[in-house]
């Protein structure tokens, strides 16, 4: 090859390379040396190196003059900071020549940027020790296992310890975690199938820790000759793992299994709703069948507690409060189901309000029990209080009657005056009746307490009230009375008809027997229905009742307000124990001296 | 021991009334026996004593159940007649219940003085005089 050719091709070469002599004057150099060194000045043949290099350290100029001495050759990296303030990294190649032919001699020198790579091993480093990455090998043909300095400090080794294979093994927790490892790694070996795993090793200091183990392995021949890869301290983000795991199994299995408890999310500004599985199994609703608007939600609620689930929801954003509101809901198959939902809203930092996070869960047994205590309570209640209405009967009632019979059976043993003794004899006998009529109010008070439902019959109300009307046709003419029925032969009822006779008649006596002097007696009868109810009023012109002084005790037993010697105080409290025996109820309304109005309300049948 | 001038029976029970009667009688309980047959008519009936400037009748046996006004209803009204004696009025309820209740709730009147158990005694009368007396 000729000169010129030879120079062309050192012009063009792919490295930047110059020529000095043992001056270190240029000789010769490469269009990159003036481009990877930055020279500006295009002719430097024959100028001084250090001239036109001047960022050249101490060591480097001592490497050049060993070259030249010894003709021999060297490389050093340096770096090297350009004056813009920019650092590159120089990988110098220095060495010496001589031609004996002409008595010459100098450097070669090859000075490669190497800026780029470093800056990449600079930035994988940093990589590796703040992800905690650390690399490793294995090489089957020597039998020797590399570490990076970041491994041995996850496996909290001293940086100089050699490793090999088993000894790598041995970190991994005896177990599971060590089984795992080893089949990975022999599945490795045997079928080149890389891995990717979490397990635990055991450090040299002895501490568990959680890390990611990531290998290959290199094959030649069929034989796998080395596995390398990664190695990384993982324990940290393992364990908030599994912690978390833990509370949302744990929080699982309450909502889910124990407590039933569904969770939804509703998104404010977006007007979504999200719901979890349970909610879905709550609400009955299929997971298809829900488009997670507001609406489809508010569509689910019974119609009657639409409006004030609404506004109690309103009412909760703009008060910034914890919230439950309870309403009823109809499933698929038309059962009626009660829920309950508590909520809270987050919000944006001017206050618009965002989500709502809730749970709700089905209160439907909660509120049938709740309910039946409730009936019960009443029952109870009510059983109660005609205990003690017995009790009040016996101990006055009764006793009023016998303690006069013994005071005047004690007259009798003394009595010699036969005047006398006939007169303390019709007394007597006139207690003895009293007794008699008590046992009976007692005995009706009893039947009507221990029979009532089951004898109740459909029953045509006009016709029933005119039946009493008849019987008592006498008492009618007797006192000039004018009676008024307005009742639709339509209208049946559901009652029991010896109560309903007793009632009516009691009804009519009354009027007859508190009627006023002043004027002629009239009563009038009307009936309407009302839904499933028959409601009747019954309303005289008599004396009536002061019921401001009396109201509370119209009803009560042995009480009576007319000094009349007929006043039992037993006809109105059996008139409504009868009533209410067959689940209905009556109110009385009276003015003195105007009238009285009693108002009974009876079961419909239809 | 000092005899009663007059004493005053509330009860609308003719068999009752008649039995005190006679066991005052018997053993000159007082001079003049009052009868009432409901709070109301004995409320009406003192009132017009004390309109007339008359004494007060110095006993008064009340009974409990009654129409038109019961003896309870009687006691709350009592006490609000004006009067010169109400002070030396003494009331005795006498009722046939055994009821607790009853009996508790006498205790409530400052003016009850005592609450005796139908039929009527001579020893309940002869305490009562022991009593006032």
């Amino acid at each position: 090859m000729g000169t010129r050719s030879f120079n062309f091709l050192f012009k063009e070469s792919i490295y930047p390379m110059a020529v000095v002599d043992h001056q270190m004057r240029f000789l010769n150099h490469s269009k990159l040396w003036l481009k990877d060194l930055d020279i500006a000045d295009p002719d430097i043949i024959g100028k001084s190196f250090y001239d036109v290099v001047p960022n050249v350290t101490q060591e480097i100029k001592e490497m050049h003059e060993f070259c030249l001495q010894h003709r021999t050759k060297l490389n050093k990296v340096q770096k090297i900071i350009q004056p813009d303030g920019r650092p590159q990294w120089l990988n110098w190649q220095i060495k010496g020549w001589n031609n004996k032919e002409h008595n010459q001699s100098g450097l070669l020198i090859v000075a490669e940027d190497i800026t780029m790579e470093k800056k990449n091993e600079e930035l994988l480093l940093n990589v590796q020790n703040v992800a905690n990455i650390g690399g490793w090998e294995f090489d089957f043909i020597t039998n020797k296992a590399y570490l990076s300095d970041t491994t041995k400090k996850i496996h909290e080794l001293p940086l100089d310890y050699e490793m090999n294979l088993d000894k790598g093994l041995d970190f991994y927790k005896e177990g599971e975690h060590r089984r795992r490892i080893t089949e990975v790694v022999n599945k490795a070996i045997t079928n080149g199938t890389p891995w990717d795993i979490e397990t635990i090793i055991i450090t040299a200091n002895g501490h568990e820790r959680w890390v990611r183990s990531i290998g290959k392995c290199e094959i030649v021949n069929n034989k796998c000759i080395r596995i390398f890869g990664t190695f990384q301290d993982i324990d940290e983000k393992k364990k908030i793992e599994i912690h978390n795991k833990e509370i949302s199994e744990r929080l699982t299995m309450a909502t889910t299994d124990a407590a039933r408890i569904g969770i939804w999310e509703y998104d404010i500004p977006n007007e979504t709703v999200s719901w979890d599985d349970n909610l879905y199994r709550i609400y009955g609703v299929g997971k298809n069948d829900f488009d997670q608007t507001i609406d489809a939600w508010e569509a689910i609620i019974h119609p009657e507690d639409k409006t004030r689930c609404h506004d109690e929801i309103v009412m909760a954003i703009a008060e910034d409060r914890k919230c439950t509101i309870e309403f009823r809901i109809k499933w698929p198959n038309d059962e009626l189901r009660y829920i309950r939902s508590e909520f809270t809203i987050s919000r944006y930092q001017d206050g618009k309000p965002t989500r709502m996070i809730g749970a709700t869960w089905d209160i439907t047994e909660t509120k049938t029990t709740e309910r039946k205590l409730k009936n019960l309570l009443e029952v109870t209640n009510g059983q109660n209080e005609s205990l003690l209405n017995f009790a009040h009967i016996v101990s006055h009632n009764l006793r009023s009657h016998s303690s006069n019979l013994s005071m005047l059976t004690s007259f009798l043993n003394t009595e010699e005056n036969e005047q006398e003794k006939k007169s303390l004899i019709k007394m007597l006998t006139d207690a003895s009746i009293s007794l008699n009529e008590t046992v009976t109010h007692l005995s009706e008070v009893v039947h009507v307490k221990t029979n009532s439902v089951e004898k109740m019959k459909k029953i045509k109300l006009r016709q029933a009230v005119t039946d009493v009307e008849k019987n008592i046709s006498a008492l009618l003419k007797e006192k000039e009375a004018v009676c008024n029925i307005d009742i639709d032969d339509s209208l049946f009822i559901q009652a029991v008809p010896a109560y309903l006779d007793s009632i009516f008649l009691n009804l009519f006596t009354n009027s007859l027997k508190y009627c006023s002097p002043k004027r002629t007696p009239i009563i009038n009868v009307a009936a309407k229905q009302n839904n499933n109810k028959v409601i009747i009023t019954f309303s005289d012109n008599g004396q009536g009742i002061d019921l401001d002084k009396h109201g509370n005790k119209i009803f009560g037993m042995y009480k009576t307000f007319h000094r009349h010697k007929d006043s039992k105080g037993i006809g109105l409290f059996i008139t409504k124990n009868q009533i209410e025996a067959m689940k209905g109820s009556i109110e009385v309304e009276s003015i003195v001296d105007k009238g009285t109005t009693f108002k009974l309300m009876l079961r419909r049948n239809i | 021991m000092k005899k009663i001038k007059s004493t005053c029976i509330i009860d609308d029970d003719p068999i009752f009334v008649y039995g005190a009667k006679r066991i005052m009688k018997e053993m000159e309980f007082c001079d003049e026996i009052l009868v009432f047959n409901n709070g109301q008519e004995a409320i009406d009936g003192l009132l017009n004593i004390t309109a007339r400037g008359e004494k007060l009748p110095s006993i008064i046996f009340l009974d409990l159940n009654m129409p038109v006004m019961d003896g309870w209803e009687f006691l709350e009204d009592f006490v609000k007649i004006p009067n010169h004696n109400k002070d030396n009025v003494v009331v005795y309820i006498i009722s046939s219940s055994v009821d607790p209740r009853d009996v508790e709730r006498v205790n409530e009147y400052k003016i009850v003085h005592n609450y005796i158990l139908k039929p009527i005694t001579h020893q309940d009368l002869r305490n009562v005089l022991v009593e006032v007396a």
